[in-house]
Formats: structure tokens, C-alpha cells, sequence
């Protein structure tokens, strides 16, 4: 590609630019939302699957054989001990009816039931933990205690996280060939208006490479414009739908998705839906300027 | 300078517009090229200028046989070569003076090289004082004198011009035609297609390109004026 001053060549503002702006705008957004919702189930499986791999809880069935005291003061100093645990708090059993609320409902109900007690473990970040030993440390020193490890939910969990991820990602790429065919045609449309420009300028002596760089300076910064107007409307709909998640106080909207705005800095992919969309009008233009020229003498 | 072998040359499958034509420009030569509407004047001037390729025949500029130049060397062939066409082909967004710079930006020469050239060719053409103007707002007279400053800002050794008195009033025609005869004195080798019985009668002398049934004939003015007053 060829790099010269701007000599001015194509006009600023036309109807087809207008047409154009519009067209890449309302494809940017629309590439925008897909890319912020891929970002955004992304997040939400690494937070989930994160937040349960680096957690355990040992359940204490009530055993004939140790007093419920002893069971709990035996399996919290043998798992405070073990290699890569960075904690273990008992739950007291208000924690554990609180638990149990939601699918037994308070007050009566849960009085003549014996109550499993329950120790949330802590693992040390970034540490590997020996976690069959420990099940089988557990099972031998202490009767009726049970390590969960959440190997099940966390599967469960990442493998939903996995195939909605991808399903995201299958709406993005669909996006992005609907947006790759429908920024050439514009941009294709564009040229034709620009048509008479090619022929003079060819005829008065100008190089093909010339006149395709012409072309591609205008139509890149025309994409991303249009891609910026479209990145700023998606922007507002994201940080807005986040700010009405927040002010419903929806308690599975606060607790289970992340929020943009706590986190811009994550959605600086973004910035590569305008920077693409510039990309495509511009390689567009260079290719269908320099095809229309090949044609000439 | 220009030499045409039996050229012939048809649009697509059409058929022939211009027949076995062969004729040669010189360096510095003016000429007259006429025709009635439908000749093929045009698409002989586009055959100069390098805008079509010949069905078949030979033609060589500036001494380079076209057929085997290489595509990307033919830039540098038309930039020896102005052409004021006949509907202008003024760029209606850029002003008079940056219509006229075009054939010097394409080149990549930088503007402060020939900004004064180019104000001073203004001049030349009347349109100093419309430097800045879009082409919308210029008349015809004003737009077709853009065209020539246009055509010969980088000193073009051949110069054509498609009709150019056609679209003016007979005063202006006249300064146009002038201008031409003060440009071929400087050196550059002129060919007019025109119609325009004024444009023969004030250059009797001047050699003429005759087309007809896309047939080229040779002569001068004054005998074709001759020879079209006895068929009236």
C-alpha cells in the first residue's frame, strides 16, 4: 500500500457516506452486544467455576460412634492442617437451616430434623491440595464425615457455561459475515457514486495504487466512525441494562452476573468491533477500486 | 510523436466504429479533427489518450509501441497527455484551483512546488480571481477554461480537446481557440475535434482529420470548407 499525503480527492460528506455511517453503525452495535454478551458469559463461567474450585465443604453426619462436638473439632483440625487449605469455618446451624430454607421452608419443618453440620474450606489460592487423600484422611479419622469437593456442580456448571459460550460465539461470527457482506455492499454502493472521481483521476495520469489508497483512506475512517457511533449506542444499552439489574436489586441478576461496570477495563475488546469495521470498508474499497481500474486500459 | 497503423477499434462485439485508421502527429503540429456526430471523434481522441485499447493495428506514442508497454507504465504516457473533455469532467467537490492541481498531486508533487504555476495559469485563463470556486458556480465558458488549465498544468506534449467550443457562446469559443494557437506555439502538439464551421474558418491553413463511416480522410480546413459548400 502506498502512502502519500491526502490530497483530498474524495469528497468529505455524501449521501452514500451518510448511507454507509448508518449501515456500519447499526452492524457495529448489533457486533457490540453479540461481542459483550460472549464477553460477558465468559466471565460469568470462569467467576462460577473460579468461585467453586477454590471452595469445599465437609458435611458431618450425625455417627453413634463421636459426639456431634468432637466430630466437628476433629475434621476442622485435620483439614486447617492439611498441605494447600487456607481455611475452615464450621457453619453454625442457623447457617445451615438458612441453607436449607429455600427448599423446606422456615420454622417447623426443619426442627425434628437431624441437621448435617457443615465446614466451609477455604483453599490457598494457586496451591495444588491432595483432595483424595484428604476425602480418605477424613473418612478414616473422623466418623460420618463427607468432603464434597463440588466436582459435580463445577462440571455441570462449566460444561453449561462452555456450550452457551459457544453459542455466543456462534451468533457473533454469524454477525460478523452478515456485517463482512453487508459493509462491502455498502461500501461497493458507495464507490459507484464515486465512480466519475476513478475515471478522471485515472485518465489525468494517476497510478492505480494511487487512487485505490485514496479510496481506502476515506472508507477506512468512514467505518470507523460509523463503527464508533455504533460501539457508543451498545455501550449505553450495556451499562444501562447494568444499572437496571442493580437498581431492581434483583438478587440472581446481583449475585450471578457479573456487571459491566464494575469491570470497563474488561470490555476493551470492544474497541475492536470499530477498529474491524474500518478494517472491512477499507480493504473493501482498496479491492473494488482496484478491480473497477483493471478493467480500464 | 503519435503514429496510428490501420487501426480499428469496436465496443465490445459491436461493431467497427472506426476503420483501418492511419495517420501520424509531430511534435509541435496543430490539427483539426471533424466529422458529423456519430463519426467516431471521440472514441479516436480516447484511442490517443489511452483510455480504450484498439481492436486491432498498431499504435505508438512517444515512440513506445502500446500494445506491448506494460500496463503500469502507461500512467506515465497519459500524464504526457492533456485532455479537455468534451462535458468537462470537472470533480464538482474540489475547487478551480484544486481541479487544476490534479494531474500535479497525482504524481505525489507536493503543492508548493506549483501553487504559483498554478495561479498563474488561472490567470492566464481569466480565472484568477475565481480561485476558490466550486464548479457549480461557473458558467460554461469558465468551466470549459478550468478544463484546459486542467489539461495542460503539467505541460503535456499532446494536447486534445473533445468539442470545445461546443457547450459556449462564439466569444468565448474564440479566446478558447486562441488559447490553443498561444499553447501550440510554446511547442505542444494540438488536435481539436469539433464540428464547428468557426473553429475551420478561422484556421484555413490547418491540417484536417476528416472521419466518416469510421474512415479517416486528410486535408486542410479550407478545402473542406470548400468541398462542404458545394454539397450544400
Amino acid at each position: 500500500m502506498s502512502s502519500h499525503a491526502p490530497t483530498g480527492l474524495m469528497p468529505a460528506d455524501s449521501a452514500s457516506g451518510a448511507t454507509l455511517h448508518t449501515i456500519v453503525a447499526v452492524m457495529s452495535f448489533l457486533a457490540c452486544l453479540a461481542l459483550g454478551g460472549v464477553l460477558t458469559l465468559s466471565r460469568l463461567a470462569s467467576e462460577w467455576t473460579d468461585g467453586l474450585s477454590g471452595s469445599l465443604t465437609v458435611q458431618l453426619l450425625p455417627s453413634p460412634q463421636i459426639s456431634p462436638a468432637d466430630q466437628l473439632k476433629e475434621a476442622v483440625r485435620l483439614v486447617s492442617q492439611w498441605p494447600g487449605i487456607f481455611s475452615a469455618k464450621p457453619l453454625t446451624s442457623d447457617d445451615a437451616k438458612a441453607l436449607l430454607e429455600p427448599w423446606l421452608g422456615d420454622g417447623k419443618a426443619l426442627e425434628g430434623l437431624p441437621m448435617p453440620q457443615l465446614i466451609e474450606v477455604t483453599l490457598t489460592p494457586g496451591q495444588q491440595v491432595e483432595l483424595e487423600g484428604l476425602a480418605r484422611a477424613l473418612a478414616d479419622s473422623v466418623p460420618g464425615a463427607h468432603l464434597d469437593d463440588h466436582k459435580r456442580w463445577n462440571a455441570e456448571l462449566a460444561g453449561f457455561a462452555a456450550s452457551s459460550e459457544a453459542v455466543g460465539w456462534s451468533v457473533l461470527l454469524l454477525i460478523a459475515l452478515a456485517t463482512f457482506a453487508i459493509v462491502i455492499f455498502a461500501t461497493q454502493a458507495g464507490l459507484q457514486t464515486h465512480r466519475e472521481i476513478v475515471e478522471v483521476v485515472h485518465m489525468i495520469g494517476a497510478r492505480d495504487v494511487f487512487i485505490a489508497s485514496e479510496f481506502q483512506r476515506h472508507f477506512l475512517w468512514l467505518g470507523i466512525r460509523g463503527g464508533l457511533i455504533g460501539l457508543v449506542i451498545a455501550a449505553f444499552t450495556l451499562i444501562g441494562s447494568s444499572f437496571f439489574w442493580d437498581g431492581r436489586e434483583s438478587p440472581v441478576a446481583a449475585q450471578y452476573l457479573p456487571q459491566l461496570v464494575s469491570s470497563p477495563l474488561y470490555y476493551l475488546w470492544l474497541l475492536f468491533v470499530p477498529a474491524a469495521m474500518g478494517l472491512i470498508a477499507m480493504m473493501t474499497a482498496r479491492f473494488t477500486v482496484l478491480r473497477v481500474l483493471g478493467r480500464m486500459p | 510523436m503519435v503514429r496510428f497503423e490501420n487501426v480499428g477499434m469496436r465496443y465490445g462485439l459491436g461493431p467497427e466504429v472506426l476503420r483501418d485508421i492511419s495517420f501520424s502527429l509531430e511534435k509541435g503540429s496543430f490539427h483539426l479533427l471533424t466529422g458529423p456526430s456519430g463519426a467516431g471523434k471521440t472514441s479516436l481522441l480516447k484511442l490517443i489518450y489511452l483510455a480504450e485499447r484498439p481492436s486491432r493495428g498498431a499504435i505508438s506514442m512517444f515512440g513506445r509501441d502500446i500494445a506491448s508497454t506494460p500496463r503500469d507504465e502507461l500512467p506515465a504516457l497519459r500524464h504526457r497527455i492533456g485532455v479537455v473533455f468534451q462535458d468537462f469532467r470537472l470533480l464538482e467537490h474540489l475547487t478551480v484551483f484544486e481541479n487544476v492541481s490534479l494531474p500535479r498531486l497525482v504524481t505525489g508533487e507536493d503543492e508548493s512546488h506549483f501553487r504559483a504555476e498554478v495561479e498563474e495559469l488561472l490567470l492566464w485563463v481569466g480565472l484568477g480571481n475565481r480561485l476558490n470556486a466550486k464548479p457549480a458556480t461557473l458558467s460554461g465558458g469558465e468551466k470549459q477554461r478550468v478544463a484546459i488549465a486542467r489539461a495542460v498544468v503539467a505541460k503535456p506534449e499532446l494536447l486534445l480537446a473533445d468539442e470545445p467550443t461546443g457547450n459556449v457562446d462564439p466569444e468565448i469559443g474564440a479566446r478558447i481557440i486562441r488559447l490553443f494557437i498561444e499553447l501550440n506555439r510554446l511547442g505542444t502538439c494540438v488536435m481539436i475535434a469539433t464540428h464547428d464551421q468557426r473553429i475551420l474558418e478561422r484556421l484555413p491553413s490547418t491540417r484536417i482529420f476528416r472521419l466518416g463511416e469510421g474512415r479517416l480522410t486528410t486535408g486542410v480546413a479550407h478545402d473542406h470548407l470548400l468541398s462542404e459548400g458545394k454539397r450544400a
